[in-house]
């Protein structure tokens, strides 16, 4: 459909003027969409030193990878990419799970009340008890320090739970019919026919929620506030981002005398450095997975629009 | 085939149905459902917790988590252990009595969801009840043992034993169970017939599979509601809430009477409602955008463009702030590109409060734009060719086509966003300006979620903070009503 206002258009000087501008301008959004995370990588993969005297603008210098080596002995990123990854993984699944069960279990005409039981979940996502009661609440529960309250809380997704259940609608009905007919269960049909059959929407609400997770930093601030160790990688990276320490400090750099201190801050991993560096780590996965993703955005957005 | 006409019409055989169902047994199954809700909840309450047998236990420990979880019911008492002044034991004999509190107030609302099947299940479920009204009792005794073990500790005025009064109201309730399940299984239901099988209506089947997940929900977003009472106590982290500290409404009055507390609201709000001012002003930035991608000859061009203008909106904020660290700081691009050319800068751009505003819209702009066009240009794709296709050979230029057709079949799109986002005009999230926050800004970057946050979380001020919460709670929900109401009347919709 691009392009379809000027098509067979002979065009005019304002036109091209237009069409001009529109390139430049889109280009330039897309370089500042792009260049930073180019920078970014640049800067960790040059020789140090160059880094440190802010000549590395452009084109990487002296190319190593030895700055994601010795990130492997900086323990607490490494502790923290494992929190961030285990929530993703699990979390996801169990909110697609859950997701996928509940936006079944709500199209079922015969369950007892069920749009009232429809509404107390989709009501949720209009009204907040507000931050502090939710940390409170949190901290009633017990789960303020404990890996479960990246989990738990996100299970019972409504919007997710809207998506889906919008989707099974439009499954035709027969087809459950007869399976009912064949004396199959409510569990028996959403195993092999609902969640077969649902795939794409599912893929749609597990990306988002898997970036989700990824991103999720307000949560590990509120509630890890005495749990260090489990800091997601998005918190260990705005600590990071805020220290100007340098890897021979962190390493417990007082064994070595001063001279070879400093070569190491020379070397190895300086303020700025290990910065770009975790910032690189953090970011990857994302770039990694988002070429995937972009088939699932129109539908993701469009069936938002769609509420039921 | 029977078999199947049954289940499709959702009934069970109707001979089976009618075994034992009463009116005297329904209506004390109704009182059961109840009894097992009501204790459900009072596991919830910490105020009546009645493991709490000791100061050392935390006053804000409900029951639930003193059984479930070790680590929270001893996280204030690592001196004491320490020390000597408890022994372990006597925790481990708190928690395990809890925990088979728990596990009996389970069993509890399991009879409860049993009683909906057939007479097979009912008489299971009263065995269920049974057994778990007795272990909730061994678990309030085991309570108990725990409580004497504290008491006997010489370290009084450390341990501070008292007897939780909550264990009576616990037993008693448990009682009750234990006399309406004996009730129900010895005196009113009859033995099940050989050959009978489990089976439940349709319609409960599928509500008791739903019910986690209503549970879920409840737990996470309306049990929180109960935090507002905080909103009327003196509380201070780690204290509790009783008759001797309730205020009244007087922090609802701190808000407008404290000097202090009001020019902050007032800087507060004053932030708030300028940025999301900015953005609503430029909330037809997307649109405007879509409409230009749309007008690229080469389709392969746009979709490139549009893929590498939304990475930034699966990046999260601290990503964005490294992203702008690397751009602007000190030691950063553009004082790196500058020295290229000669000019010598070591300004730190993200530092300073001018124009903080449009800063902050700025970067709001780069990281939601691109994502925020996709909507339109769907909704682009998907006006008909034919009517683009009439006004060509109407003669009307490109621009017309615009003017006429792409903008007017975008509107009621951009109304609903438009109203969703004067709606939500008061929540502009806290982590953006969280993490551009710093000495020299804190003043102008703070709106209203960021500073509940710094309020609550970062000072302690709990009852303030949660104050300011529920006022912006309560205008959220009025602004979403009148944004659906005005809705309804322009577009005879509704938006939520």
């Amino acid at each position: 459909m691009t392009g379809i206002t000027h098509k067979k258009h002979k065009e005019g000087p304002l036109g091209r003027a237009f069409n001009v501008f529109n390139v430049l301008f889109f280009l330039l959004f897309a370089l500042s969409c792009v260049f930073p995370f180019y920078y970014l990588f640049i800067n960790t993969i040059s020789d140090n030193t160059m880094v440190q005297k802010g000549l590395v603008n452009f084109f990487p210098i002296g190319i190593n990878f030895n700055n994601y080596l010795s990130l492997r002995d900086v323990s607490d990123v490494g502790a923290a990419f494992v929190v961030s990854i285990s929530r993703t993984v699990l979390g996801t699944l169990l909110m697609v799970v859950a997701s996928s069960f509940v936006g079944y279990l709500v199209t079922k005409k015969q369950m007892w009340q069920r749009t009232f039981w429809y509404r107390f979940l989709i009501i949720t996502m209009y009204f907040n008890a507000g931050l502090i009661p939710g940390y409170l609440n949190m901290v009633m529960l017990g789960l303020t320090g404990s890996f479960l309250v990246y989990i738990i809380p996100g299970i019972v997704a409504p919007f997710n739970i809207i998506l889906v259940k919008t989707y099974i609608e439009s499954i035709p009905a027969e087809l459950e019919e007869s399976a009912l007919m064949d004396g199959a269960g409510y569990l028996r049909i959403f195993r092999s026919i609902i969640w077969p059959l649902s795939v794409p929407i599912l893929a749609t609400i597990a990306i988002f929620g898997a970036v989700g997770h990824w991103n999720s930093f307000t949560d590990s601030l509120i509630f890890m506030q005495s749990s260090p160790k489990l800091y997601t990688l998005q918190h260990r990276l705005y600590i990071y981002l805020n220290t100007n320490t340098n890897l021979g400090a962190l390493l417990g750099g007082g064994s070595v005398d001063s001279a070879t201190a400093a070569q190491i801050m020379e070397n190895t991993l300086n303020a700025k450095v290990i910065k770009y560096t975790i910032s690189m780590v953090t970011i990857i996965p994302i770039l990694l997975v988002y070429p995937f993703m972009t088939r699932y955005f129109q539908k993701g957005i469009m069936l938002g629009a769609v509420k039921g | 085939m029977s078999q199947a006409s049954i289940r499709l019409t959702g009934e069970p055989p109707v001979k089976h149905r009618e075994l034992g169902d009463t009116i005297a047994t329904r209506q004390l199954y109704i009182l059961l459902r109840i009894l097992a809700l009501i204790m459900l909840l009072l596991a919830f309450f910490p105020g009546l917790n009645p493991a709490r047998v000791t100061a050392l236990v935390n006053k804000n420990m409900s029951l639930f988590t003193s059984g479930t979880s070790y680590t929270s019911l001893t996280a204030d008492s690592g001196r004491a252990l320490m020390r000597g002044w408890v022994s372990p034991e006597a925790f481990r004999m708190l928690y395990a009595g809890s925990l088979a509190a728990i596990l009996g107030i389970l069993s509890l609302v399991a009879c409860a969801c049993m009683s909906l099947g057939n007479l097979r299940y009912k008489r299971l479920g009263n065995g269920i009840l049974m057994a778990g009204s007795l272990i909730l009792i061994a678990g309030l005794a085991g309570i108990y043992l725990a409580y004497r073990q504290f008491a006997a500790f010489p370290e009084q005025n450390r341990v501070n034993a008292s007897f939780p009064d909550a264990i009576f109201l616990f037993a008693g309730l448990a009682l009750l169970a234990l006399i309406l399940g004996l009730l129900l299984q010895f005196a009113l239901l009859p033995r099940a017939p050989l050959g009978m099988k489990y089976e439940m209506h349709t319609r409960y089947r599928l509500f008791l599979m739903f019910l986690p997940f209503a549970a879920l929900a409840f737990v996470f977003a309306y049990l929180p509601l109960l935090g507002w009472r905080y909103a009327f106590f003196d509380y201070k982290p780690g204290g509790t809430l009783d008759a001797s500290n309730y205020a009244g409404f007087k922090w609802f009055s701190f808000l407008f009477t404290q000097s202090a507390t009001r020019q902050d609201i007032l800087r507060v709000m004053r932030n708030t409602l300028a940025m999301s001012g900015l953005g609503i002003l430029t909330s037809w930035v997307p649109m405007a955008l879509a409409i230009m991608l749309a007008e690229f000859k080469s389709r392969r061009f746009s979709r490139t463009i549009q893929t590498l203008i939304t990475i930034p909106n699966f990046i999260s904020w601290v990503l964005v702030y490294a992203v702008a660290l690397a751009m602007f700081s000190t030691d950063g691009f553009v004082n790196g590109f500058l020295s290229i050319l000669g000019i010598t800068s070591s300004q730190n751009y993200l530092m300073g409060s001018e124009s903080i505003w449009l800063k902050m819209l700025a970067w709001g702009m780069w990281k939601g734009v691109g994502w925020s066009a996709i909507i339109y240009v769907a909704s682009i794709s998907a006006i008909d060719p034919q009517l683009f296709e009439a006004a060509t050979v109407d003669g009307a230029g490109r621009f017309q086509k615009i003017r006429y057709i792409t903008v007017p079949s975008l509107l009621p799109t951009y109304s609903v966003l438009l109203l969703l986002s004067i709606a939500s005009i008061l929540s502009n999230g806290m982590e953006q300006y969280y993490v551009f926050r710093n000495a020299q800004n804190a003043a102008s970057i703070e709106v209203l979620d960021l500073y509940v946050y710094s309020l609550g979380i970062e000072n302690g001020i709990i009852p303030l903070s949660t104050v300011v919460g529920m006022m912006k709670t309560f205008i959220s929900l009025v602004l979403l009503f009148v944004a659906n109401s005005v809705s309804r009347l322009v577009r005879g919709e509704n938006i939520v």
